[in-house]
């Protein structure tokens, strides 16, 4: 029955996943901040220029002593019912000057809140990059798993300023890949370069006719979005670090919820934490 | 189309092989009735070949061993050199038993169909007609039933099940739609044995029977299509009312659906353009070629099984550095399972078990036109269901050969009883027909229930009215 599986095979492979463009409404964007009122209106109007593709967006503010706790941080942001919560690394902790977390606040935000959670560089570390918060001309969106993931996407256009560059990147784990085919290297009735060509070259695949299919929509949209695809095999977090810099990076979106776990999505935190030097729309 | 068609020069290689036992002595009635249980014991562990878990081409191997050894203790077997082009040569007796025509077809055809394959023309049809059906069940049934149809025609059945079988448990996981599955697999199963009998090369049973009776191409194509046209139809009828397979009511059901099949790339598969015409080209080539290797000057001597391994080795061609690959994807079984047959078949004749069987036959066929042809093509059907249909094609072409008043006359009910009757009898069980056997095995893939009492149970009453609509056509307009 090799010839049934064969055939199933081909099948699946045609069978592609087909994206539609759905732009998430912003109305209204809660600022989460430990700073004080002129700081804080420094921050917005700095924002505000940041951020034009959520102009017509009501801004709502959290500032210095309005929270003393997680709980009531979570309480305050379900009060508020926001589209998207505004904040930066470490808010409310020291834990800064150690770069290894997002800070305790930030490490429950991401993962209870309902909305997306823009984290922004932290206002005193100065680890910013020179073009960072200052426009969303380039974004890009970076996942292991893009296929399929229309709200990835959407998002990420949505933030993507008119006349932008949106990369749709997806980097799949050498590692695991080697540690897979070294596997199939130990069984006899398995080819193991055929293995290692077919499986990578179908890996790839799917990412790129997804992006393809992400560009031709998007093309065809009024939103006027230049849509480059980033499709590899690396070590992660170096590849996307030098994508950063290659391309001068505005804002990473990337998705944090894991469905099958508490903690925050296995690519995710340990980008979110390393990557520090500009803004980060955790989905 | 191919796989199949084969068989044709098993008629010739056993005809050849009958008028040599004619010839023989004497052979006593107790050596004749050893062999036939001989014969009945293989026919039974075909039928049992899934509880021996034991491959066609194993059990028909061991029977033929046994009989050749019987047949050398009972000096039934003709050793001596062989007269090749008037040099004798010294060959095993076993060798000029096969028919060597039939396996080049086999092999050569196996070929084609498998490096055509990959020029993703098959998939490419399949998915055309996936979206052309815009995800509608109804409107998929039917394109997956014409397609079974066209497919066991031009291809064979085996392919077309797996082939069509395949796309619809992707493309009904993708409309979310999976609880359907079994009837479609189930239809298309009982299907691939009516497209079966189009033309003379869609199946094994047509071209033993066809080529015995001397049916053309062309004949044969006009006699069988009518009743493949109106079988195809009730089936899916059928099918879509006893399976509760119906369209889509609302615009957003269609909506929806549409969407869905409009996922699928057809073109995913061409990896060049310009195979995929070849691929094309060739195909239609082959067709045309097989359908007219009997008057084709040079052709009609090098005979079918030189053109399918022509058109397997131009195919080739495009992968000559890989061709290794496609050796490996061979159906070795299928083609031990011929060559081993071949072999029982030629011992069988040796100790006369096939004239025995023929004896019997003439009670039935005295009968007459009308309820003679009846009960033939009822009880090939009722023998089909159970073992393979080829042996028994055989056989009864055989049988027929030898009647006064059939041989020599294309247009006796005789002939398309057996080829109705062999044919359609596939669809009575699930071990009936390779095809079917193909389609129960995709169904248990998909952890689908579907033990032999059900298979029987829900294909009864399809292949009921096919068998009463084959003998109705047969007696009224067929003779």
């Amino acid at each position: 029955m090799s010839k049934v599986d064969q055939f199933e095979s081909a099948f699946r492979s045609a069978s592609k996943a087909v994206y539609h463009l759905d732009p998430p409404e912003v109305r209204r964007v809660l600022l989460v901040t430990d700073l004080d009122s002129p700081e804080m209106q420094q921050l917005v109007d700095q924002l505000r220029q940041f951020l034009l593709v959520l102009d017509g967006a009501e801004w709502q503010r959290i500032g210095r002593g309005e929270f003393e706790n997680v709980a009531e941080l979570l309480e305050l942001v379900e009060r508020h019912k926001p589209d998207l919560v505004v904040t930066y690394r470490h808010l409310g902790s020291d834990a800064w000057k150690w770069p290894f977390s997002l800070g305790e606040y930030l490490d429950v935000l991401t993962q209870a809140s309902g909305c997306p959670v823009l984290v922004l560089p932290h206002p005193t570390e100065g680890g910013a990059m020179d073009h960072a918060l200052t426009d969303t001309n380039v974004v890009m969106a970076i996942t292991d798993h893009l296929t399929g993931d229309d709200q990835l996407v959407n998002w990420s256009a949505r933030f993507t300023a008119r006349d932008g560059v949106l990369y749709l990147s997806h980097v799949e784990n050498q590692n695991q890949f080697e540690r897979l085919i070294e596997t199939i290297g130990k069984i006899p009735s398995i080819d193991t370069d055929d293995a290692r060509d077919t499986i990578l070259a179908q890996l790839l695949k799917e990412p790129t006719d997804y992006i393809q299919s992400c560009k031709l929509v998007l093309d065809g949209s009024d939103l006027s979005l230049d849509v480059r695809a980033v499709v590899m095999i690396g070590r992660r977090l170096k590849e996307y670090k030098k994508l950063i810099e290659e391309h001068a990076v505005d804002m990473l979106v990337m998705n944090t919820k894991d469905e099958y776990q508490s903690a925050m999505h296995g690519l995710a935190y340990p980008l979110a934490v390393e990557i520090r030097s500009i803004p980060l729309l955790l989905l | 189309m191919t796989l199949q068609m084969t068989s044709m020069s098993l008629i010739s290689a056993t005809s050849a092989l009958q008028d040599a036992a004619h010839q023989s002595p004497e052979v006593p009635l107790g050596v004749t009735l050893f062999f036939t249980g001989i014969l009945v014991a293989m026919i039974l562990c075909l039928a049992l070949e899934e509880k021996l878990h034991a491959k066609k081409s194993v059990i028909v191997g061991a029977f033929a061993m046994v009989s050749l050894l019987c047949g050398a203790a009972c000096h039934l077997l003709p050793f001596g050199p062989v007269e090749v082009g008037g040099h004798q040569i010294d060959l095993p007796v076993y060798i000029p038993a096969v028919d060597w025509n039939v396996i080049a077809i086999i092999l050569g055809s196996s070929l084609f169909v498998d490096v055509t394959a990959k020029s993703g023309l098959f998939t490419w049809v399949a998915i055309k007609l996936t979206k052309a059906s815009r995800g509608d069940p109804f409107k998929l049934l039917v394109s997956y039933g014409l397609m079974t149809v066209v497919f066991s025609a031009v291809l064979n059945n085996v392919t077309a099940m797996i082939i069509v079988g395949s796309l619809t448990a992707v493309s009904l996981e993708k409309l979310g739609r999976r609880e359907k599955l079994l009837g479609f697999l189930l239809i298309e199963g009982l299907l691939t044995n009516v497209g079966g009998l189009l033309t003379l090369i869609s199946s094994v049973p047509n071209i033993i029977v066809g080529t015995k009776a001397g049916i053309s191409f062309i004949d044969f194509f006009l006699v069988a299509g009518p009743y493949v046209a109106v079988a195809t139809v009730i089936t899916l009828l059928m099918g879509a009312k006893l399976m509760g397979i119906q369209g889509l009511r609302t615009a957003e059901e269609r909506a929806e659906a549409r969407e869905l099949v409009a996922g699928f790339d057809e073109n995913d598969g061409v990896e060049s353009p310009v195979f995929f015409w070849f691929g094309a080209c060739m195909l239609v080539a082959f067709i045309g070629v097989i359908a007219s290797a009997s008057v084709l000057p040079w052709i009609s001597d090098l005979k079918m099984g030189y053109v399918a391994l022509s058109f397997g080795l131009i195919m080739l061609l495009r992968f000559k550095a890989v061709a290794d690959k496609f050796y490996q994807a061979i159906d070795w079984d299928l083609l031990a399972f011929f060559a081993c047959l071949f072999v029982v078949i030629n011992v069988m004749e040796h100790a006369q078990v096939l004239h025995m069987i023929g004896q019997g036959l003439e009670g039935i066929i005295g009968l007459g036109d009308v309820l003679g042809a009846g009960s033939i093509l009822v009880t090939s059907a009722a023998a089909s269901s159970v073992t393979d249909n080829i042996p028994l094609a055989a056989m009864l072409a055989q049988i027929l050969g030898e009647n006064a008043m059939i041989a020599g006359d294309p247009d006796s009910r005789f002939w398309w009883s057996v080829i109705f009757g062999a044919n359609l009898g596939g669809n009575l069980t699930p071990i009936g027909s390779a095809s079917t056997l193909v389609a129960v095995t995709i169904i248990h893939k998909h952890g689908l229930p579907m033990p032999f009492v059900r298979f029987v149970r829900l294909a009864l009453p399809y292949a009921l009215v096919q068998l009463v609509l084959a003998t109705a056509y047969v007696l009224i307009f067929v003779g």
